[in-house]
This record gives C-alpha cells, sequence and structure tokens, in this order.
C-alpha cells in the first residue's frame, strides 16, 4: 500500500490578490510504506510546502492527499490523528522545546494522544532509547543541553508518537559533521528497525546519497522527479541545469569522463569512485 | 605586520552552583598562541565545542582571557580606554543574521556603526553607500531588512561591519544557518572583501569546503589549536581530522582510499581540478 | 492571522506625505486626533475625513493597504457600535422595541459617527507609518522629546528600544507562527476548550518564544558592542531632520482646517 499518496495537489497563496503565488503546483506521486525517501530542490523549489500538506497543517488549494490510503480531508477523518499518524519534524526542531525536563517534553505528543500513564512512559522511554538519549539525561531540563542533543531530544517528541510515516526537514542544519553524523545515524537506525517511512528533506547531496534509497526532486513548485538514487544522480546534468548541488565526487567523475578517464556516469559516492578507479588503474599497470 | 596578536590565552567560563557561588571553571581555551598577518584569510575550523567561537570573542575584546594578552595592532584589547579602536579595527559578524540588525530598513542599519562613531552625515552616507556595494546589497539600501534572503540579510550584517572601514573582519560560522545559495554568496563576498580592499579575514567554520577556501587553516580541538597549515597540508592528514570529528573534501577521502589501496597518489589535492591533474599523472604512467 | 497586523509596516516612496520632516507629520497626525475629538457633527468629521483621504491619494499608499489596517481592529469598531446602537437614548419614539433591547434613531447616527471616526483614527494614525520609515519615526520622537532629558527622562534610550521593537515584530510573528505549526504537529489543540484550557495551550508556544527572544536578546546586544554602541552620547544621524518651506505650509494647510473644524463646532 503506498503510505503517501499526492494526487494533482496544489498550493496557492494569497488567493485573490494581486499577491497570488503558486508554491505546489499539480503535484502527483505515491511513496510506498517502509521507504527512505530524499526530498531535495532549492529554497522556494516548493519541498517545505509540499510535506506540510502531507500531515494537514496545510490545506491545499486543489488535489488530494492520502495517507495510508484515507482521503486527509474528506468528513470522517480527525486531522488530529493524521498529525500521529504523519509525524512532522521541522527545521531547527529545538526552538519547539518547552517543558521543565527532556522526559515530560517527549511526552508531550504522546499525553495529547490521550495515552495512559504506562503507554506514555513506554514511547517516552523508547524513543529517548532510540535517538541515543541516555537515561539520566531524561530527568535534565532540555535547555542544558548540547545543540545536537536538544535536536535528537525534539526528535524524539515526535517519534515517541510512533508516526508510520517520519518527515524530517533539514534534520541535520547548523550541526556540526559530529552532530550531523550522529542524527542521521539515529535516524537511519530508526528506519531500519521500525520499518517507518521516512522523507528526508536536506540540501546536502552527501547525506541523501549516503542515507536515502529513491529521491524526490522539486523544481518551481513542480514535482522535477521522484526516482531511485542511481537513476536521479546519473541525471547531474538535468540537476546542476535546475540549480541544484551534485556531491563534488560526482562533479570529479564529470571531470574525468571529459578527460578521456571513462568511470561512469553513475558515480556519487567515494567507494563506488574508488572501485572503479582501481579497476582502471591496476587494469592499466597489467597491461 | 600582524593585525591580530594572541599570546599564551587561557579562558575559563566559571561553573556556579545553584545560589550562584563560583565553585570551578570550564576551561575552554588553553594557552592559545597565534599571529594574524594583515591581509591574510585565515580558516579557524574546529567542532561545535572546540573553543573556536570563544577564541574569535576575545579577537575584539568581547570576552577577555583569564591569562594571556591579545593585541590588535599593537593595541590590548584588555585598554578600556581604547577599546572602541580595537572594535572599529576589528569587526565581527555572527551566525544568525536576523539578530544582528539593528534598524528595520537596510541602509539605516548599516548606518548604525557609523553613527555610533559620531561621523558627519555626509560621511555617514558616503560609508552606506560603499558598504552596500562591496556587498553587492546597494539596490536593495530602501528595502525592510526582514524580506530579505537568509544569504542576503547576512550579507547586509557584513556591510554593517564595513561601514566602520575596519581592517580584519571575524565571521563566526556565519554560513551555519543558510542555504547552499546564500553560502555560496557568502563565501564569494568574502573572497572578494579579501582580494579587493586588502581586508584581513578571520572565519570560523565547521565547513570543510570552506575552510579549504582559505589561505591557513588553523584547527582547533580541545581549547587547543592542534594544526596550523596551508589547507593542502591540513586536508591531507584525513586520519586526524576524522579523529577530532571533522571532514575532509570528498576527492581528498578518494586519494586517501587509493593510496590505502597502494596507488602512488599525493593526498594533498582539495578541488574537483587537483584531482583531476592527479589521476590523469597516475593513469597515464603505465 | 498575525500576519494581518499592518502596524509598523513602511512603504518607501517620494510622494509629498513621505518628504514631510517627520517631527512635523508626528505634530500633525496629534492635531489630526484633536481634529476628530473636536469633530461633534458630520460637517466637520467629513471634513476631516476627506483631508485624509486626500493625504493617502497623495502619498501613493494603496487603498488596500487603508482596509488591511482597518482589520485587526474590526471587533472593537463592531463592539462600539453595537453598545452605541443599543445604549444610546434618544427624545422620540424608539424604532424598534423588543425584549430588553430598544434602538433610537440617535443610537444610529450616534454608532455610524463613532465608526466613522475610529475608522479616520486608525487610517490617519497607519498613514504616519506607512509614510514614515521607523527609524526616522523614533528618531523625531528623539528631538520631540529632547527637552525631558533636562528631566532625566532617558529619552534616546526609549527610543531605541522602540526601533528594536518595531525591527523585531515581524521576526518574533514569524517566529510564533514557526513554534505553532511545530507544535500542531506534536498534536497541540490551540483553538478547542474552555478558556482554562486554551490559556494552558499556550504555555508550549509562549515558552520557546520568550527563550529565543532572550536568546536573540543576548545576540543582538553583543552585535551592537561590536558596532560601536556606547548609547547615546556623540551619536549622529543618517537622515538629519530639516524642516523646509513645503513642511510649513502643510503644516499652515492643516491648521487651517482644524481652525474649521475648531469653529464650526465651538462657536455654532
Amino acid at each position: 500500500m503506498n503510505a503517501i499518496e499526492t494526487k494533482n495537489l496544489t498550493y496557492k497563496y494569497s488567493v485573490g490578490t494581486p499577491f497570488e503565488t503558486t508554491a505546489v503546483n499539480d503535484v502527483s506521486v505515491c511513496i510506498e510504506q517502509g521507504e527512505f525517501v530524499g526530498v531535495i530542490g532549492h529554497t522556494g523549489s516548493g519541498k517545505s510546502t509540499l510535506i506540510q500538506h502531507l500531515n494537514g497543517l496545510l490545506k491545499q488549494t486543489s488535489g488530494e492527499v492520502l495517507i495510508n490510503g484515507r482521503n486527509i480531508w474528506s468528513k470522517d477523518v480527525n486531522i488530529k490523528d493524521i498529525r500521529f499518524e504523519a509525524g512532522l519534524v521541522f527545521q531547527y526542531s529545538e526552538y519547539q522545546l518547552f517543558e521543565e525536563t527532556v522526559y515530560k517534553d517527549i511526552a508531550f505528543g504522546p499525553k495529547n494522544m490521550g495515552l495512559s500513564e504506562e503507554e506514555i512512559d513506554r514511547c517516552v522511554r523508547k524513543a529517548a532509547e532510540q535517538m541515543g538519549l541516555d537515561e539520566e539525561l531524561l530527568e535534565r531540563s532540555p535547555f542544558d543541553l548540547s545543540g545536537g542533543q536538544k535536536r535528537r531530544v525534539a526528535l524524539a517528541g515526535v517519534i515517541a508518537m510512533e508516526p508510520k510515516i517520519l518527515i524530517l526537514d533539514e534534520p541535520a542544519a547548523g550541526l556540526d559533521p559530529a552532530g550531523r553524523d550522529r542524527v542521521l545515524e539515529e535516524i537511519s537506525n530508526y528506519h531500519k528497525n521500525s520499518g517507518t517511512t521516512i522523507l528526508l528533506v536536506s540540501h546536502s547531496m552527501e547525506d541523501i546519497v549516503k542515507y536515502a534509497k529513491k529521491v524526490l526532486v522539486m523544481n518551481k513548485g513542480e514535482l522535477f522527479c521522484y526516482e531511485d538514487v542511481d537513476k536521479v544522480f546519473s541525471m547531474a546534468e538535468e540537476l546542476q541545469k535546475i540549480g541544484l548541488d551534485v556531491p563534488q565526487i560526482t562533479k570529479l567523475a564529470q571531470l574525468l569522463n571529459k578527460n578521456g578517464i571513462d568511470i561512469g556516469k553513475d558515480i556519487y559516492t567515494v567507494e563506488r569512485a574508488k572501485e572503479r578507479l582501481l579497476k582502471i588503474i591496476k587494469g592499466n599497470t597489467d597491461a | 605586520m600582524n593585525i591580530i596578536e594572541v599570546k599564551n590565552l587561557e579562558f575559563e567560563y566559571p561553573i556556579t552552583d545553584d545560589e550562584g557561588n563560583v565553585v570551578g571553571g570550564n576551561k575552554v581555551l588553553k594557552d592559545i598562541s597565534l599571529e594574524i598577518p594583515k591581509g591574510q584569510f585565515l580558516a579557524i575550523l574546529g567542532h561545535n565545542g572546540s573553543g573556536k567561537s570563544t577564541l574569535a570573542k576575545h579577537f575584539n575584546g568581547i570576552l577577555l582571557g583569564n591569562s594571556g594578552k591579545v593585541f590588535v595592532n599593537g593595541i590590548d584589547t584588555a585598554d578600556d580606554d581604547r577599546i572602541y579602536d580595537v572594535r572599529q579595527t576589528v569587526g565581527m559578524v555572527f551566525q544568525n543574521p536576523d539578530n544582528q540588525l539593528v534598524a528595520t530598513i537596510v541602509e539605516e542599519d548599516v548606518a548604525f556603526a557609523p553613527e555610533n562613531l559620531g561621523l558627519p552625515p555626509e560621511q555617514i552616507r558616503e560609508r552606506v553607500d560603499e558598504a552596500l556595494n562591496a556587498v553587492d546589497m546597494y539596490k536593495y539600501r530602501l528595502h525592510s531588512a526582514h524580506q530579505l534572503s537568509g544569504g542576503q540579510k547576512q550579507r547586509i550584517a557584513i556591510a554593517g561591519v564595513i561601514a566602520m572601514r575596519p581592517e580584519c573582519i571575524v565571521l563566526d560560522e556565519p554560513t551555519a544557518m543558510l542555504d547552499p545559495k546564500g553560502r555560496k554568496s557568502i563565501m564569494k563576498t568574502i573572497k572578494h572583501l579579501n582580494s579587493q580592499f586588502g581586508i584581513t579575514i578571520v572565519l570560523i567554520t565547521h565547513y570543510m569546503d570552506e575552510a579549504a577556501q582559505a589561505e591557513r587553516v588553523v584547527v582547533m580541538d580541545g581549547g587547543r589549536i592542534i594544526m596550523d597549515d596551508v589547507p593542502q597540508k591540513i586536508f591531507s592528514k584525513v586520519d586526524k581530522l576524522t579523529e577530532v570529528g571533522l571532514d575532509v573534501p570528498q576527492v581528498t577521502q578518494l586519494a586517501y582510499e587509493l593510496k590505502k589501496e597502494g596507488i602512488d597518489i599525493s593526498l594533498e589535492v582539495l578541488t574537483e581540478e587537483d584531482c583531476l591533474n592527479e589521476l590523469l599523472r597516475v593513469a597515464d604512467r603505465k | 492571522m498575525l500576519k494581518d497586523i499592518t502596524i509598523g509596516q513602511y512603504f518607501p516612496g517620494d510622494s509629498v506625505v513621505h518628504r514631510i520632516d517627520s517631527r512635523f507629520k508626528i505634530i500633525l497626525d496629534i492635531l489630526y486626533v484633536v481634529m476628530l475629538f473636536v469633530a461633534d457633527n458630520f460637517i466637520s468629521l467629513a471634513v476631516a475625513g476627506i483631508f485624509i483621504l486626500m493625504a493617502y491619494a497623495v502619498s501613493g499608499i494603496k487603498a488596500v493597504m487603508m482596509l488591511k489596517s482597518l482589520k485587526p481592529i474590526m471587533p472593537l469598531i463592531l463592539f462600539t457600535a453595537i453598545l452605541n446602537l443599543f445604549f444610546v437614548n434618544g427624545t422620540g419614539d424608539p424604532l424598534v422595541e423588543w425584549w430588553i433591547i430598544t434602538i433610537h434613531e440617535e443610537g444610529i447616527t450616534t454608532a455610524i459617527f463613532m465608526i466613522v471616526r475610529i475608522v479616520c483614527l486608525i487610517i490617519g494614525m497607519s498613514l504616519l507609518t506607512y509614510t514614515t520609515s521607523p527609524i526616522v519615526l523614533t528618531d523625531a520622537i528623539e528631538r520631540l522629546l529632547s527637552p525631558l532629558k533636562k528631566i532625566k527622562l532617558p529619552v534616546h534610550e526609549l527610543a531605541m528600544m522602540m526601533t528594536i521593537a518595531l525591527r523585531f515584530i515581524p521576526t518574533l510573528i514569524e517566529e510564533t507562527d514557526k513554534i505553532m505549526a511545530a507544535q500542531k504537529a506534536r498534536g497541540a489543540e490551540l483553538d478547542t476548550g474552555g478558556l482554562m484550557k486554551r490559556a494552558k495551550a499556550l504555555v508550549p508556544i509562549l515558552i520557546p518564544l520568550f527563550v529565543s527572544a532572550f536568546k536573540r536578546a543576548n545576540e543582538l546586544a553583543m552585535a551592537m558592542e561590536c558596532r560601536c554602541y556606547k548609547g547615546g552620547d556623540g551619536r549622529t544621524k543618517l537622515r538629519q531632520l530639516k524642516a523646509r518651506p513645503a513642511d510649513y505650509m502643510v503644516f499652515m494647510l492643516v491648521l487651517t482646517v482644524l481652525g474649521f473644524v475648531i469653529v464650526d463646532n465651538v462657536v455654532f
């Protein structure tokens, strides 16, 4: 079954005024249950607007959004339930922290779901563990933690609602390399353990390549493509044309191909570049 | 001639108990000595908590060390009478552009520093226009700052500092909150200021690709300077950088991996072009 | 909803209204308000109304902005109108008499009169902020109040606070929207339930907002220090406020209109 389906989704700002702009234009896409999807597109491409439709924070101007097969704006669906089904973590999510203790903050979502005390306790502890937060941190104030820890507390706050779909807007923005790797590793492990469908919005192609299986590319409010990682990054030139960056290693591969070293068009990780180059160089020396 | 000289600087944040009594100290800078020559483009690289931002705040007397000295153009930053000379010589730009802009309208914000310096209105006008042109934002001078993009706001923040006509600008993670386009525009602006106006640049960052564009890179870890060299040499130490939680460019990583496989390739490659040339050399030598 | 607030918005321009010395503009606005309150009949109110509409026409500010400025205070306008409608007693027979509601003809006229007066008041004040950059406005207030420095009133500091407040209003509004969205995504219900429940629902919004505002304040203070801020002493200004003959002419014009209104109401 499709976890997420949009049909001709269109969203316009300031309808009926001279400022009317189309932020998302006629997007139809199906995302399968359990997929890890990277979402890319430069600022203003409509990707942030798009993801806010998937848990009903924004209501489309026209078209439909289906979450786990249900039209989220039909009369028999409570939009609040959709929020628990499709968890959304915003950029710089640590600004949402407000409770006295980490425990209470993570419990905010589950409490709003109306779970019992024992259920809440189970969800909080499990989410904290999944985000690599030590037991002893649970009684600390969230405001005393480091930047990377705060970010993981905020993530745990959404994961604790045990959503079937998890949408993350730039979860690693502003963190240093170690903090970034830690957050993304925890998310990746969570994906493997829970089978949750994940949408990861990121500006970093390196991160997308490392974690995502499929990539959704937005451009000027429209769906540019939704394909496997391999397919998307073999279109490096098309991506560059719409103003997106590609990993440095892909740029190197482009140069090599132009200069007579035929490394192939599907290079987007250091490992693959290394394998191909070893073959080429060793082949040369053997000959 | 050095614009900034740091001598055996130590700094600790006091640790207080619940009643506010000082019960100890958290040492964030340990015996730092550093000389920054005029006109240099220096990057200070380190992970969060390495002490790099704390060090930056010593360069214009926002923080003063517990021991050791910092001199700006020979002036001791601890000299109260000359603190405004120091601040005017070494300007500072911070991470969040929103939190540095004082006035609503772009040109009025840029005028803030010259107004503080008590310059006559004609000179303020001249400096505002000059500063906005230097960051290529002149046509936005009458815009409201909050309607601009992150990168544009950060350029206004830089212009606000340039209006003091500083000899040196210290930028504390100026691109951390920006998208790739904004990051590129800031790096372009910084390099332009350095090459066109000879302004000394100290860029504090944890992005290796930005540090790689500098003339010299200082790496900090645990409150100490652990490396100080040109970027080619710094990034060729792949193991050491990974150990302190930093990245290296993908092409450097590739060269490193190939070398491990017995390929005779130089590790001093930062850009795609560097790497291409090395690979062409290696592949040709059959 | 928060985006509707237009106070503090400024539309750069080069009209006569834009160019009037901001100190004059403030005094003129005060005179205009006096005029509205002196006006006791429809004729003088109409004079004031036509005056402000003409000022809008000259300023080049779009009419839609005039309506936008009214949007946030619609409830107040309605409330005033209803009060007047029901509680003003007239001399003649009531037009409507039903249960405890009585409406007299005077009630209707007073209600209309009050609506027109408030509308004139708001659009007049809005014109001031629409056509004057916030910093110039605070500058003018600082100059006008400067005699009060003698009695140790911190005039510069107050003006600086106002500048910063105006600068950060849009930033904080945006931030509030963001926090609200983030808490809604965690299932927070902001617009249902009784008064107590709603007040409690504000906690997850207000605490992050305060935390962030304090952080911003700290960082801003540091950035200001780095830009050599040391209080009002010895500070100069990019813009010099200089009254020109045109300013005096506009001033005289407004005085004449005011004079007419006063004469119309007091003498006759």
